[in-house]
């Protein structure tokens, strides 16, 4: 049951996207001197890899639907460049603002926001933003973030926060290191498993992975559509991944730290780099305990 | 899926110089091939840029031209671009304009100066990044020289000499599967195919670290002070490389390997065969500045 709540949850999502008109609307003409300086640019799908090249492929993975770029100037001053990425979910813009979250401070703007050396990027519903200026003084650093608030108050729409976070041991975690995906080419930026999608993960999955504050293991945990999918996919880490370790959950890797896996239900929660066997016994434990 | 595949614990059994052995089937320099072995220059100078990260142009040329001496066994840095650009060449400058970390303009002209006063005309040199495609000088282009900023990459790993080549194909995310690792596939496009003369990976301020797409963040930079000259691009890379990823072990105290894994300087060697990645075949000369040199 909890897991067709979850998909509800994705599917009343409001996933139209808005018109490009719809999407300028949510930006000022000038402010604070900043004026639109050149026409505003749109990029949907694989025609991001116009705008940048590989990175691209980060938003791609995370749904990724429509790129409004958008840049501001004023006499004297460094230019303002605004990107509004509409992922389509919820889930995916979050996602999008934890693959580069723990850059530095929390701002209270759209859901979730951080700002530092001049770059403020949050989330908001189903848009992920960032507005950046190249060198930041006061007068930038005010003008980056009321642009940024005036965004904000123009998307009306709320998004939640994905289900599976609420299984995290609160306080135990660096919250800087939390990232959430769907996709194994995002694990592998954060934390490289392997090549191959050992872990199964797809676009119905739900992954959050941590760095564990006591001995700075990684806590992946990934919920699937259904207990057979998590069971194959436990099935196919534990074969490829700790091979030895068929008669035992965790094993000692080549670095001399430890790996382990669990399959609960339809969750998988694995530790890596855990700083004992009984460090990551321990963690593997106290997750299990806290599905439902 | 398949029985094997290649896992974070197989990058652990080969840490160090075992994970860069391979052979090279294909060199893109013959007399390089010949040898075996890739001669590679790290130049350094403690006052090339200021607390701002402002270039001096004087250093800066100083740099180039002492690297180039270096590289080519030669008495003047004159001598040295006479012999990778002759009068009648047609140059691409292959620069990289990132707004955050971009080639110094005082190299791009540095550059362009000296392979003037090897006799090639001023119309038949251009320098160009995002649009060599249709930069006539690179569609005629004879030689080409390469240089950008080394920095973390969120996809590829990181970004140096051998990515710079990306503008060159009409379809970039053709090279993006896993983390990239073919990009040494793009030196073998006919427009750039023999061509390439000189790869410079600028180290000044690198970029050791970045959270997400196109992120920069001047924490995540230090001033190396630094230059790695070669003719080898894969060799400029591995060094680039390595120096990248001691610095990442300075700053966040502990072994912290790129994200991603850096696939395709590797695999430039072992696969695409157009230079030398194993550290154990680059000669590599020191010069200049050696504090916090980490290699």
């Amino acid at each position: 049951m909890p897991v067709i709540l979850l998909f509800l949850t994705f599917a009343m999502t409001p996933s139209d996207t808005l018109t490009q008109t719809a999407m300028q609307e949510l930006l000022p003409t000038s402010l604070r001197g900043w004026d639109v300086s050149e026409p505003t640019r749109f990029y949907s799908g694989r025609e991001i890899f116009r705008y940048m090249d590989g990175a691209g492929e980060v938003y791609l993975a995370y749904g990724f639907r429509r790129l409004l770029v958008q840049r501001y100037a004023r006499p004297n001053h460094e230019e303002i460049l605004v990107e509004i990425f509409d992922m389509g979910l919820a889930r995916s813009a979050f996602g999008a603002f934890t693959n580069m979250g723990g850059r530095g401070p929390v701002v209270d703007i759209g859901q979730g926001g951080e700002f530092k050396t001049g770059l403020l990027s949050f989330w908001k519903g189903r848009y992920f933003v960032c507005v950046m200026i190249d060198r930041e003084d006061d007068e930038a650093a005010h003008a980056v973030l009321e642009l940024g608030k005036w965004i904000s108050a123009k998307i009306k729409e709320q998004g939640s926060k994905p289900d599976i976070l609420r299984f995290l041991p609160d306080g135990s975690y660096a919250s800087s290191s939390l990232r959430y995906f769907f996709r194994n080419e995002i694990l592998n930026i954060h934390y490289y498993v392997a090549d191959a999608n050992l872990l199964h993960l797809h676009e119905q999955t739900d992954a959050v992975l941590v760095r564990m504050i006591s001995d700075k293991s990684y806590l992946l945990l990934v919920q699937y559509p259904t207990s057979e999918q998590a069971d194959s996919a436990c099935i196919d880490f534990s074969r490829h991944y700790m091979p030895e370790g068929r008669e035992k959950r965790i094993i000692q890797t080549e670095n001399k730290k430890w790996t382990g896996c669990v399959r609960h239900k339809n969750f998988l929660v694995v530790v890596f780099d855990g700083g004992s066997q009984a460090q990551a016994q321990n963690l593997l434990e106290d997750i299990r305990r806290r599905l439902p | 899926m398949s029985e094997s595949t290649m896992t974070r614990r197989d990058f652990l059994r080969t840490t160090g110089a075992a994970a860069l052995v391979g052979t090279a089937r294909m060199s893109l320099l013959a007399e390089q091939n010949a040898q075996n072995k890739a001669r590679i220059i790290l130049i350094r100078h403690e006052n090339v840029v200021d607390k701002d990260g402002k270039v001096d142009r004087a250093i800066i040329e100083e740099m180039l031209d002492e690297a180039m001496v270096k590289l080519f066994n030669v008495e003047s840095a004159d001598k040295a671009w006479t012999q990778i650009v002759k009068p009648s060449d047609v140059v691409g400058i292959k620069t990289n304009v990132w707004r955050y970390l971009r080639t110094p303009l005082e190299l791009e002209d540095a550059m362009k100066r000296r392979i003037m006063a090897a006799g090639v005309q001023e119309k038949n040199i251009d320098i160009d990044d995002r649009g060599v495609l249709s930069n006539p000088i690179f569609a005629q282009a004879t030689a080409l020289i390469n240089a950008r900023p080394m920095r973390a990459h969120n996809w590829s790993g990181v970004g140096g000499c051998l990515k710079n080549y990306i503008m060159f194909t009409p379809n970039p995310p053709d090279y993006h599967p896993e983390s990239c690792i073919d990009l040494g596939a793009l030196w073998k496009l006919p427009i750039v195919n023999g061509k390439t003369r000189l790869n410079i990976l600028v180290m000044l301020t690198p970029q050791f670290h970045c959270l997400g797409p196109h992120h920069f963040d001047k924490e995540f930079t230090w001033p190396y002070k630094g230059m790695i000259v070669g003719t080898d691009p894969v060799a400029v890379d591995a060094v680039g490389l390595k120096i990248i990823e001691a610095q990442r072990t300075v700053y966040f105290k502990e072994e912290t390997p790129m994200r991603p894994p850096v696939r395709h300087i590797k695999a430039a060697q072992e696969k695409h065969g157009i230079g030398i990645a194993d550290p154990r075949r680059i000669d590599l000369v020191k010069v200049g500045w050696t504090e916090g040199i980490l290699i």
